[in-house]
């Protein structure tokens, strides 16, 4: 087995003829919260989605535990443990808090085929066990008065947590997440950093791309920068945050994010 | 499960019950033909919904299913000789397997194509039994003298008799219901209802879940449609064409999709008042058109829309 999670290998994807991602590789270790950065319409947001399976690149590899996994279906990639938060929200909206967060337990509930029709024994734990599970999630993550309302209804920062633990109910290996920050307040970045942390320590390898400077350094252990698809620089934060090459890139962007 | 409490809903849904249930007492033959047909069309507007309300699917073609589940039972028992009892479990998986058949290949399609393609198969369904191409269809004119049932030696013959046939096959298709929605399958096909990218990415497989929809629509539908021929004793190819599938269709957004008291007032508002005004005949079918109109500009997500949050109790507890 690969010493790495994850392996993106000269990794290329094209939409009718731009390069929206340009031979690309990284490597992620398990355990680790490792970062992506660069400018906007750099291609982060496309590359998690050829890690999730959403595209399938043209060109390179993407290794999940030294396996292939490039053109994979998105429902299998999550049942390999790869799990996934959007940059524009994408909850149930119509359907409550609760509901929401049980769609993390699809692949971990164990219901054959026919309890959609008639309910057993084996079916009656399962269900309890799974809505326990979503249970705990709220209680984490503070969403346990809204477990009936409806996701659409909420605030954004609130919205942001369900769909973090909507992933995270999936029990993923890796959590990928895209832009956490965006659109929070600065206590609410604070709580969210602290969650991340939190999460690290549940075992889960972390991978996000985020605008927030600040948090990107003091979170992340490794970092790579991306600008026009390809790859700019990678290293620690610190190394990252000096590297006269992403200075560059990053000039006349501001470090707040403007989206 | 625990979860069951009394709420104004529950009082509601029993005093339904009851009334269906007491039903027979009160009316004449020709409304207990309605009453029944009522509760066959409340059973295939169900299971148009488990498709069209759940996964969201497109399909305008469910009357195609309920006259396969009609033709298993009228061509075994008048053509093969098989009492109606044991017509029963092929009037439900032959419509199932064709439904497995027909949307494998069409279930990745776009809702408005989908739309089309499930169009097409309810016609070339009409043309095979019109033109009676395996010669057991009976051609335009169906089939004639389907078999009562019979249940050790007792012919349940009457009116009434099909009334409570049909009650409880409506029984056993809420139990269904009540269960799909409670089940993973039942919240999968609500979640790529919503929003297929997100249900994916949490590992839902979006074929598996439309496919099972499918299957379970269509074998219930089936079921239903063994009734209708054993209370009419008699199919025939104009009572599953694509404007009863436009009715069913109908019916589940009317009354609300997923909302099974919606679906029921929608059969009940679609098929039972415009018998009310049969006397009117033209006006009949203004009642089914204006319901239709008024809703969607009124009432877009039904005149009893779905309700979502139906969680165990001990989740509730810091609800304020
Ligand atoms: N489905 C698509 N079809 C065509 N072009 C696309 C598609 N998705 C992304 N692109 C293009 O690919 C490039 C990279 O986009 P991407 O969303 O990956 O950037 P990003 O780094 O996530 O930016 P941001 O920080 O603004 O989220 C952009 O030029 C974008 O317009
Ligand atoms: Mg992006």
């Amino acid at each position: 087995m690969s010493e790495y999670l994850l392996e993106v290998k000269n990794v290329s994807k094209f939409f009718y003829g731009l390069k929206a991602i340009d031979a690309l590789s990284m490597k992620v270790k398990k355990g680790q919260i490792y970062g992506i950065i660069g400018p906007n319409g750099a291609g982060k947001t496309t590359l998690f989605n050829c890690i999730t399976g959403i595209y399938t690149p043209e060109e390179g590899q993407i290794l999940w535990m030294g396996k292939e996994i490039k053109g994979t279906a998105p429902h299998k990639i999550a049942e390999l443990g790869i799990l996934r938060t959007f940059q524009t929200i994408r909850l149930f909206s119509e359907m409550s808090v609760a509901e929401n967060i049980m769609s993390g337990r699809h692949i971990k509930s164990k219901q054959k085929w026919y309890n959609g029709i008639i309910h057993t024994p084996a079916y009656y734990k399962d269900e309890r066990e799974n809505w326990e599970k979503v249970g705990e999630l709220m209680e984490f993550f503070k969403l346990s008065q809204y477990a009936t309302t409806p996701a659409g209804d909420l605030s954004y920062g609130v919205q942001r947590k369900i769909e973090m633990a909507r992933a995270l109910a999936a029990e993923p290996e890796l959590l990928i997440l895209d832009e956490p920050a965006a659109g929070l307040n600065e206590n609410e970045t604070l709580e969210l950093a602290h969650t991340i942390k939190e999460i690290q320590k549940m075992g889960v390898t972390i991978m996000m791309i985020e605008h927030d400077m600040e948090m990107v350094m003091s979170l992340t252990e490794y970092i790579t920068v991306i600008n026009f698809g390809a790859k700019i620089s990678e290293g620690v934060p610190a190394f990252v945050q000096d590297d006269p090459i992403v200075i560059e890139a990053y000039i006349g962007i501001d470090d707040e994010d403007e989206s | 499960m625990s979860n069951i409490n009394f709420n104004k809903n529950s009082v509601m849904a029993i005093g339904v019950l009851l009334v269906m249930g007491i039903f027979p007492l009160f009316v004449d033959s020709a409304w207990l033909a309605i009453g029944t047909t009522f509760l066959v069309f409340a059973v295939v507007a169900f299971s148009q919904d488990i498709i069209l309300g759940r996964a969201g699917v497109f399909h305008m073609g469910h009357a195609m299913f309920f006259g396969l589940g009609a033709y298993t039972t009228a061509v075994l028992n008048v053509h093969f000789g098989w009492p109606i009892l044991a017509t029963w479990a092929p009037a439900v998986l032959v419509p199932l397997v064709v439904a497995l058949l027909l949307a494998g290949p069409i279930i990745h399609l776009r809702g408005d194509y989908l739309l089309v393609a499930t169009i097409g198969f309810n016609i070339i369904f009409i043309q095979v039994l019109q033109n009676n191409i395996f010669g057991i269809t009976g051609g335009p004119n169906g089939i004639f003298g389907i078999d009562v049932v019979r249940v050790f030696g007792v012919e349940l013959f009457e009116q009434t008799h099909m009334y409570y046939m049909a009650f409880i096959l409506l029984g056993i298709t809420l139990f269904i219901m009540k269960n799909l929605d409670q089940s993973k399958f039942g919240r999968a096909m609500f979640y790529i209802n919503k929003d297929d990218v997100a249900a994916q990415s949490m590992g839902i497989s979006i074929r598996y879940y439309k496919l099972y929809a499918f299957a379970l629509g269509a074998g219930i539908a089936g079921a239903a449609g063994s009734m209708f021929a054993v209370q009419y004793s008699a199919v025939s190819p104009e009572a599953f064409d694509v404007i009863s599938s436009i009715m069913f269709f109908t019916i589940v957004l009317v009354g609300g999709s997923a909302s099974l008291p919606g679906v029921l007032l929608g059969t009940f508002v679609m098929f039972v008042l415009p018998e009310v005004f049969r006397e009117f005949e033209t006006a009949r079918y203004l009642v089914f058109g204006l319901a239709m109109i008024l809703t969607m500009i009124l009432r877009p997500r039904g005149i009893w829309p779905v309700k979502f949050g139906n969680i165990p109790a001990f989740l509730k507890k810091d609800v304020k």
